[in-house]
């Protein structure tokens, strides 16, 4: 059963894509924000993280960056109300934008295709 | 590669290698040279550099511009042979020269840059100080510039080996000693490669070796030498398309296992200013016109190519009018992969198959332009991360039709 570690300052938004996401068979983890993240990280093992941008504290990009730096394979798929953080650069090492819906099919498809997400280590070539 | 060699100062050794391919650049190379030393001078005074500029024995005194730019780093002239041209013979020669060298970080800047900044040395050079093997560049580009890259290049790379290098031909970046290596003893070589097809292969060759890939923002959009548009997408889209198909015969096993994609991160320096790219005119009337003579000239190769849905559905578009034309997303994806299959086949001489995909390619990217006419660059980059997602979730078709080796 797939890990999924949901980090996310709005209550509601951790309660509501815990449920539908474990009805869809994954197992749940959340954080109000980015403190202690690595250690969860490290201690958790999620296989994918789903993050907000626009925490109290926490900007969910910065976050971002300091996760691929010791996570460089990890999924992350950054999910906020607004759209206009797309235009920041540190968006393009997430492996997913969505903007928050109370319709969760893209969400979910995003997530799929995340985890489905596969590029195999390097084989000798032909020549 | 044979190559003559002019070192003045007698340069054995540097942690630094920046290299200059160029071919008739005589009135351009000072500028990127000035600007490389500036940046060598300032970010990495404490490190020993050099500057190489690598030619295909230019008739119109390269050598000469190059050697009496005035530098504080020293500085080696390398050419080919007489005759003998191409980026990808030029870079060759660079690999072999920085691993003699004994080279920490490699970078390569195009010879008829006007918009480099000093900067650009170190956001290339930098991430290979902290252990990336490979720095792919990321500019702010006009949306109608590198229509090869956004239609084929990018989409195609990136559902092929799975890794996203939103400039897999950029032309400019940055590499480690391992990976020079890796390229210096590549067995893989022809004469796209050896050409335009330079770029991408060295992408594709990074990408697939699984070495820490990042990109990094130049800040300033890329500007440089205005060329004929017309005969050099041509000869640009012929080389990288053709390097790609050939890469795919090369590395069949591994990019059968690749699904979905994921991203390639970039470097943690601070944006700065972001400038505005200038303006690119595409002609939309010559696009059609080049689109439609190209296709029915073609239409032979194309009966032979195409899957028969495929060849049904290019007479529709064929039929619309230049006024809200459209060639659909889905559509020229498979086409793409029906002449990689058709080129794995040998169906045709390979050559012959790639330019025909040239009108195609024109039509699509009139498509483009129309679609996009009133669009930002954000929702250009996401109209285009739309494109690439047609290619990862079409690729089962590929799969289907290349069959085993």
């Amino acid at each position: 059963m797939p890990k999924i570690l949901i980090v996310d300052d709005e209550e509601g938004i951790r309660m509501l894509y815990s449920m539908e996401l474990q009805d869809e068979g994954y197992e749940i983890i959340t954080l109000p924000d980015g403190n202690g993240l690595l250690e969860v990280l490290e201690k958790q093992r999620p296989d994918c993280v789903i993050m907000d941008i626009k925490m109290k504290e926490f900007s969910g990009l910065d976050l971002l960056q300091q996760i691929r730096k010791r996570y460089y394979d990890l999924p992350v798929i950054l999910n906020s109300a607004y759209s206009s953080f797309k235009v920041d650069l540190k968006s393009v090492a997430a492996d997913y934008y969505v903007v928050k819906s109370s319709d969760l099919t893209e969400l979910k498809e995003k997530l799929r295709l995340a985890l489905e997400a596969r590029i195999p280590q390097d084989m000798s070539d032909r020549s | 590669m044979k190559f003559e060699e002019d070192n003045p100062q007698r340069i054995t050794s540097a942690e630094i290698v920046v290299g200059i391919p160029s071919l008739n650049e005589a009135a351009t190379i000072s500028f990127p040279v000035q600007q490389s030393d500036r940046g060598l001078t300032k970010y990495y005074s404490g490190k020993t550099s050099v500057i190489v500029n690598v030619d295909n024995h230019s008739p119109d005194g390269t050598h000469k511009a190059f050697m009496e730019t005035s530098t504080a780093t020293p500085k080696i002239y390398i050419s080919t042979d007489e005759g003998v041209t191409g980026k990808g013979n030029n870079l060759r020669n660079l690999f072999q020269k920085a691993l003699e060298l004994e080279a920490k970080a490699v970078i390569v800047i195009d010879a008829d840059l006007k918009s480099m900044s000093p900067i650009w040395i170190r956001n290339l050079a930098e991430p290979l100080f902290d252990d990336y093997d490979f720095v792919a560049p990321l500019y702010i580009r006009h949306k109608y510039d590198v229509t090869v890259t956004n239609s084929i290049a990018y989409p195609l790379t990136r559902a092929l080996y799975g890794r996203r290098v939103r400039q897999p031909i950029g032309g400019d970046v940055g590499f480690s000693n391992q990976v020079a290596r890796s390229f210096a003893e590549s067995r893989i070589w022809d004469e796209a490669i050896a050409h335009f097809g330079i770029d991408v292969w060295m992408t594709t060759n990074a990408v697939k070796s699984h070495g820490s890939i990042i990109q990094s923002f130049m800040g300033r959009p890329k500007v440089h030498k205005i060329r004929d548009i017309d005969s050099q997408v041509g000869l640009i889209f012929e080389d990288v398309v053709g390097t790609i198909f050939e890469l795919m015969l090369h590395f069949e096993s591994f990019w059968k296992e690749v699904k979905w994609s994921r991203p390639t991160g970039v470097y943690g320096f601070g944006l700065g200013d972001i400038e505005v790219p200038p303006p690119v005119n595409l002609d939309t009337h010559g696009l059609w016109e080049k689109f439609v003579s190209g296709v029915k000239q073609r239409w032979d190769i194309y009966s032979a190519v195409l899957e028969r849905d495929n060849l049904i559905k290019l007479e529709e578009v064929m039929d619309i009018p230049a006024m809200g034309f459209e060639f659909p997303a889905g559509l020229w994806t498979k086409l793409v992969y029906d002449f990689a299959v058709a080129y794995k086949h040998g169906l045709r001489n390979r050559g012959e198959l790639v330019r025909s995909l040239i009108p195609l390619h024109y039509g699509k990217t009139l498509s483009f332009v129309l679609e996009t006419e009133a669009m930002n660059n954000q929702q250009v980059e996401e109209y285009i991360e739309d494109q690439c997602l047609q290619f990862e979730k079409t690729k089962p078709y590929l799969l289907d039709r290349w069959g085993s080796s």
